[in-house]
This record gives structure tokens, sequence and C-alpha cells, in this order.
């Protein structure tokens, strides 16, 4: 009962923590809009926290450069179990147009494991939401997705 | 004592019941995640937003509390643990001093006002310690912020607080309380005396325009950047607490708190309907909190200081100074 309770607490409060590693800036624009009040996530619990300590859900954009790429592993080591990962973007889930460039490493999922992707570029600011209740959903389901 | 008569057992037993369940610790929690709740609905509606479901507060805490606990390498481990209990802790014993379902609390004595008000402030000393020891420069920073506003709005508070009991002429919150209700007036008296309070209190729980310790814009979380999982739960849950009784004190020393007494018998009912009445004008207060917030923007630093000590402090004074003509000239 007690495991319920969690899985129930977890799936209702996800809080993001938005990172960009190396993004042209046009999926993070479309986050932002994706928390303005006219979509107004906050319904599902979902708080934007600038720290990744108070985060459960890491929502990442862009390619990984290779500047990016030890960074992004400390904020996601800085994140406190259980944690999630979410890819905004073309770039963050393959590389995208910058795939093979000299300075960019590849996807997200080349450095941290990633439980889900948002394709489009940049997805909608309702694609991006829904990408996030459905991973919500996934947990609901059975554990990690 | 809470109950003046009756055998020695049953006398225990509810005081038992009265420390825990009601209105003690379980009643002010679930009172405070209720508070939260009101306070982000109410916002997110100010804002043509929906906003959170009913249970979101609680859903918070339970996943705080079953996370991952970390204690950062730099952070001093003892200090990073014991301060949100400590904050917590004295909230719940300013707690059992307010006057809830009669006109005296669990334990009333003279001076009792003076203790509340000094145990209010040790949760603001607990967040600067726990932001000071948590080894991160935004966790210093903000808790510089959080002691160097701690004299703006603590004066003009404290003041404004003294201000029914000087009129009183009584240190006690059962006396302010029996006084208010044989003397209408009084509210009017103080009407200065609760605005000065309500915006002190506004600054006191670091809420907007007064947030400048937390300041997310600027220097991410304030004291709270390094703590996670159920540190963190502690403290949101302290300040939540803290709105709760911080607006209860004000509606108890403004506005007269659980009375007018209707005597019933048995003696629960009539501390049911105190309670309630309490309930209602504590309710009140944080509604007006909970606008203010809604309604404005941060300030600076700098901006705050000066207002609090170029407005609110002369203006608490001239409140005081009106009570004690009021007191000199005979009385209301
Ligand atoms: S997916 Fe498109 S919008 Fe997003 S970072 Fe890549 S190029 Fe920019």
């Amino acid at each position: 009962m007690f495991k319920g309770l969690v899985k129930w607490a977890r799936v209702k409060s996800p809080w993001i923590l938005h990172m960009n590693c190396g993004s042209c800036n046009g999926c993070d624009i479309e986050i932002l809009a994706a928390l303005i009040p006219r979509l107004d996530v906050e319904r599902f619990g979902v708080l934007l926290k600038g720290t990744p300590r108070h985060a459960d859900v890491l929502v990442c954009t862009g390619p990984v450069t290779k500047q990016m790429k030890e960074r992004l592993k400390r904020v996601y080591d800085q994140m406190p179990e259980p944690k999630f990962v979410v890819v905004v973007g073309q770039c963050g889930s393959s590389g995208g147009i910058y795939q093979g460039a000299y300075g960019v490493e590849g996807g997200i999922d080349t450095v941290i494991p990633v439980n889900a992707y948002i394709p489009g570029c940049p997805p909608r600011p309702d694609a991006i939401a829904d990408g996030l209740i459905k991973l919500l959903a996934s947990i609901d389901k059975g554990g990690k997705p | 004592m809470v109950c003046g008569k009756g055998v020695e057992g049953i006398d225990i037993l509810l005081t038992l019941l009265y420390l825990f369940i009601f209105p003690g610790f379980l009643f002010l929690f679930a009172f405070s995640l209720f508070t939260e709740y009101l306070d982000r609905k109410i916002y997110a509606r100010m804002q043509r937003r929906v906003g959170p479901p009913f249970l979101q507060p609680f859903a918070d805490l339970v996943k705080l509390a079953a996370k991952e606990d970390v204690v950062p390498e730099k952070a001093e481990h003892f200090m990073f643990t014991a301060a949100p209990i400590i904050g917590l802790a004295a909230i719940f014993a300013a707690y059992l001093y307010l006057p809830i379902v009669s006109s005296t609390g669990l334990h009333s004595f003279n001076g009792d006002l003076v203790v509340v008000l000094y145990l209010l402030t040790i949760p603001t000393l607990a967040l600067f310690l726990g932001g000071w020891y948590s080894g991160n420069v935004f966790g210093q920073k903000g808790g510089m912020r959080v002691a160097s506003l701690l004299f703006s709005y603590e004066i003009p508070f404290f003041l404004a607080l003294l201000t029914p009991a000087l009129i009183e002429g009584s240190w006690k919150m059962a006396d302010i309380v029996h006084f208010e209700i044989s003397h209408p007036l009084e509210f009017i008296v103080s009407l200065l005396g609760f605005v000065i309070a309500l915006i002190a209190l506004q600054g006191k729980l670091e809420r907007l325009p007064f947030d400048i310790p937390e300041a997310e814009t600027e220097i991410v979380a304030g004291p709270l950047v390094e703590y996670s999982g159920r540190r963190l739960a502690l403290f949101r849950l302290a300040r939540d607490a803290e709105m709760v009784v911080g607006a209860g004190l004000l509606a108890v020393v403004f506005l007269a708190g659980p009375e007018p007494i209707v005597q019933l018998e048995p003696v629960y009912l009539s501390w049911i309907v105190g309670a309630l009445v309490f309930l209602v004008k504590t309710l009140f207060v944080i509604f007006l909190l909970i606008l203010m917030k809604s309604a404005v923007a941060r300030i600076r630093t700098d901006q705050m200081i000066s207002f609090a000590y170029k407005w609110l402090i002369p203006l608490a004074l001239v409140q005081i100074f009106i009570a004690i003509m009021v007191r000199f000239l005979g009385g209301i």
C-alpha cells in the first residue's frame, strides 16, 4: 500500500529542470511556452525548478556538445533518485542536423540514459506537455518506462 | 489546563488529544497542506489558470519524503540536517500557545504573546543556518539575504503586534482576546497595526513581494539550493505551518481569535464552535496574504529595507502612540 502511495505521489508531482546542452534555442523557447498559463502544466503538478537537487525530471534540448558533456553528466548525477530524462527536439534525440559536426558528441542518449523522446524541430508546446504526460502515464503503469 | 474540571484520567486523555490530534499536530499538518493548496490555487486562478489539484501539496510531500537522501560533500552534515527540524519544531511549539478552541490555549500565562513572537523568529534563523552550512555559494548568498532582511520586517511586526497588548495592558493572549470581544472598537483603533503586521508577516514568510532570499530568477532557490528529499519536505512543511501560525496569531491578536465563545454543554461543543470561528478568521488573514502575493512583483533588497525603515516602522510607532493616547485618555 505504501508503495502505491509513493508511486501515486511520484506521478502526481514531477518537478522539472530545464537544461540546454547546445541547442539552437528553438526548443528552449518552446519549453518555456509549454509552461505558460494557457497550457497550465501545474494542473498535473509540474513545477519548473532551478536546481537539480529539487528536480525529478530533467528536460534536455539540443545535441550534446563536447564542452557540455561533462556538465550534463554532473547535473544528472546531482539529481536525487528516482530521476527521469526527457529529450525535447530532433537534435537531442539523434544529433539532428548537427550530427557529425566537429564539436558535437551526438544525441543526449550517448551521455545519459533517456526515458522519453519528443520529436520535432522544434516540437509544439502542447506536444512537449503531452510527452511529459505520456512519460508520467508510463511510470504509472510499471516502474521505469 | 484545557479542562478545568473532570477526572484526572480523562484530563490527561483530553490533553493528549489536544496535543496530537485536534487542534494539535495532526490538525496543523493537514491545515498547513490545505493552506498551500489554497495559496497555489488562488494564485493560479488570479492568473487565469486552473491550478493544482486538491491533493497536490500532499503528493509533493510524499514524493520528496520518498526520494534519495543527498547530503552534499561540502555541507556540514549535522547543521544541514538539524536546521529544518529546528524550524519545524519551533513552529509546532508556537502553535500550542495559540488560543484555538477556547480563549486559553493549551497553556496560558502572562507573556505568552512574546514567547510566540520569539518562537516564530526561529524558523528564519534555521533557514539562514541551513543555507549557510549547505556549502553552496547560492545557499550562502540566500542565507545572508535572509539574515540581513530579518530586522527590516521583525521590528515592525513586533511593534504592530504589541499595540493590542498596550491598549489592553497585558501580555497574555487570553486577556487580549477577552478585552477585544468586550470592546469591539479596539479593532478600529488597531487597524493600522493590523495592516502593518500583515505586510511584515508577508516579509517574514518570504513571499512576494519580499521573496528576496528565494529569488529563483537570481539565486536559483536561495538557502534551499542544496536541499533535497525529506529535508526539503520538512522545510516546505515548516513554511506552510509558519503561514498558518502567523495568520492565526494575527487572527488572535487583532480579530479576537476563537471568541465570541458560545457556552454550550457539554464543553466539546463550545470548543468546536470556537475552533470554527478561529478557522474562519485565520483563513481570512491567509486570503489577504495570498491576494497580496498575486498582486505584486518582487522588489530589491535595498528597496525593501528602505520601505521598512521609512514607512513600516514610523507607522508602527504612530500606531503605538495612538494606543498609548487611547489608554491614557481613559480607554475605549
Ligand atoms: S531540434 Fe530544431 S529547434 Fe530544437 S535545437 Fe535542434 S535545430 Fe534547434
